[in-house]
């Protein structure tokens, strides 16, 4: 892998994130997902079908904007996450922790775009990434990538500039009014950083009891943390020829490391203006009449 | 089937010793079927009025309920993939949607909608429970049995509209038993950042099974779609190491040849929850 964090200074840089399809496994996709995916496709004397986790809502809206669903895509990793010391008083990124986090996710990201490309997908809409853990795997975590494919109907090709089909975390309805403001999504970006929080000193609880004040060291690390995780979200889209993320989350979660080991993951769909002038319709206002 | 009319046929008999109130009961319960009183349905007033107004309407409460067996000793002693439980998942939902459809032709209806799908696994059975609501067109000829889905009534007229037409559930399940890792790669592995590969690969191939079973299904009924699919995951309850996945999704055709434009309009509703600020929430915060 490419991107695998290879010393404590070397976190995963936007450029890097651009991993041939299959990873470690061997030759690309497993048999049984390419036998499915084949199944989906048209050939002479078989006739396809489309699967889509997308509610009826969304496959309409997805089918308003000149889509075609092609099939149900998903890709996991099952990582095992290391330990890395850290120290009790002092804040600092876990960079081998945010490697094996984001390295995780990649996998799961890529072997879904692999199977969206083994079926000539433009993109791949409705992205959800999830961690699972499992009780008999201990400092294991699977890492699971699932949305639903998409082709355009009119035959233009919306993949990326790495030629790849776009990802997005956007729902069916999202993506809808994306598209009539005239954006087109790019790919889904994402950046994490593990960080840990110093404990604070016997003198500074003492300090600082009983009086209002703020906490400098606590939220400096915080702060700290949720800007280099969206720093390198950012990169991505950069890296992208993005003009804007829209509908970024930022989630902070400790999983299995403690109090004072937080893990910040922010998640946006990179956009960028489509060629030709778009006016965006005037809204209409409704007052709906259910309680 | 046959449980449920001997319960109704008790219901009856007991009717007049067991005061007013079963006697009315099950007379309304009948209605859908003789065509005088009114129905049973779990659809909202709204989701039945939407219903009227294409054209549907819904008869009756509908069951299918099928328990299979699975061999003794098979979780325990499987690797890999239990092909037994895979083989009852099959023919427990096999055999409650043609219970659940026998119920609906047997209330004069043509269709069930909002079906609910009940999964249970435990170490000797798995029992699939169907519940829905059939339904039957307003007006026209004696129905003929049209679809089971999943798809509430408002997603049913939505799709109805685009031209689209659920046939059926298209279902799959695999069940895996998690690799162990040796001793070796055990060894390896501690203290590393790494991927696990095989264990990887065992629940990559468990899933993509179980929807390579739920399009093989999707096929049979000659869907050229499965929409609204749901994957449920997680460890089944016959043993630590065992995971299932069980796809199921509406399967779908177009029946007018062409998908017409459902042609939305964007809305602002103005009658959005505002979050407000709330006073007290911080005065509870400091006395804590």
């Amino acid at each position: 892998m490419t991107n695998a964090p290879s010393g404590d200074d070397k976190v995963p840089q936007a450029g890097q994130t651009v991993v041939p399809a299959g990873g470690p496994l061997p030759e690309g996709l497993p048999p049984d997902a390419n036998r499915r995916l084949a199944e989906l496709e048209d050939r002479p004397g078989h006739k396809g079908m489309f699967t889509s986790d997308l509610s009826v809502n969304e496959f309409l809206l997805i089918k308003e904007v000149g889509f075609h669903p092609l099939g149900f895509v998903m890709g996991s990793s099952i990582y095992h996450i290391g330990i890395q010391t850290r120290r009790w008083s002092q804040s600092q990124e876990l960079s081998k922790l945010t490697g094996a986090m984001y390295e995780a996710r990649q996998l799961a990201m890529d072997r879904m775009d692999a199977e969206a490309t083994e079926l000539g997908a433009d993109g791949v809409v409705g992205v959800r990434l999830d961690v699972n853990y499992y009780e008999w795997g201990s400092d294991t975590a699977e890492f699971i990538a699932v949305g639903t494919a998409v082709k355009s109907e009119d035959g233009r090709s919306y993949r990326n500039r790495q030629g790849k089909p776009f990802t997005s975390d956007l729902s069916g309805q999202d993506f809808w009014v994306l598209m009539q403001t005239g954006h087109v999504p790019l790919g889904l970006v994402m950046g994490t950083c593990v960080y840990h929080i110093a404990h604070r000193g016997v003198g500074q609880t003492l300090r600082s009891a009983g009086r209002n004040v703020e906490l400098p060291n606590f939220t400096q690390a915080l702060y700290e943390a949720r800007e280099l995780a969206m720093t390198r979200m950012q990169d991505e889209a950069n890296e992208l020829g993005a003009s804007g993320i829209v509908g970024v989350r930022l989630e902070e979660k400790t999983h299995m490391w403690g109090d004072h080991t937080i893990e910040f993951l922010s998640l946006g769909t990179a956009v960028v203006k489509s060629d030709g002038d778009h006016t965006i319709p005037q809204p209409q206002t409704i007052i709906s009449l259910d309680g | 089937m046959r449980l449920r009319d001997e319960v109704r046929d008790a219901v009856r008999a007991a009717g007049p010793a067991g005061g007013a109130a079963a006697p009315a009961a099950s007379s309304a319960r009948d209605g859908g079927r003789t065509g005088v009183g009114g129905t049973t349905s779990d659809l909202t007033i709204d989701e039945t009025l939407l219903l009227h107004s294409a054209g549907w309407e819904p008869v009756d409460l509908v069951y299918g309920v099928s328990w299979w067996s699975i061999p003794w000793g098979v979780w325990q002693w499987s690797t890999g993939e239990v092909q037994e439980a895979t083989a009852a998942f099959a023919g427990a939902v096999d055999q409650a949607a043609k219970l659940l459809r026998q119920e609906c032709e047997k209330a004069g209806g043509s269709g069930v909608l909002g079906v609910e799908i009940g999964i249970r696994v435990s170490s000797h059975h798995v029992a699939i429970e169907l519940s829905g609501t059939a339904v039957r067109r307003t007006q026209g000829t004696r129905p003929t049995f049209e679809f089971i889905s999943d798809l509430s009534a408002r997603d049913f007229v939505l799709l109805t509209r685009a031209g689209w037409w659920p046939l059926g559930l298209a279902a799959g399940a695999s069940f895996v038993v998690a690799p162990r890792r040796t001793a070796r790669q055990w060894a390896a592995q501690q203290g590393q950042n790494t991927e696990l590969p095989n264990l990887t690969e065992a629940l990559y191939l468990a899933r993509e099974r179980a929807m390579e079973r739920m399009q093989r299904s999707g096929a049979a009924m000659k869907a050229e779609g499965i929409v609204a699919v749901k994957l449920r995951e997680g460890r089944a309850s016959s043993g630590v190491r065992v995971m299932q996945f069980v796809a199921i999704g509406t399967g779908v055709h177009l029946r007018t040849g062409e998908h017409r434009s459902i042609a939305p309009t964007m809305v602002v509703a103005l009658d959005e929850l505002v979050r407000q600020f709330d006073v007290k929430s911080l005065r509870s915060a400091s006395t804590q």
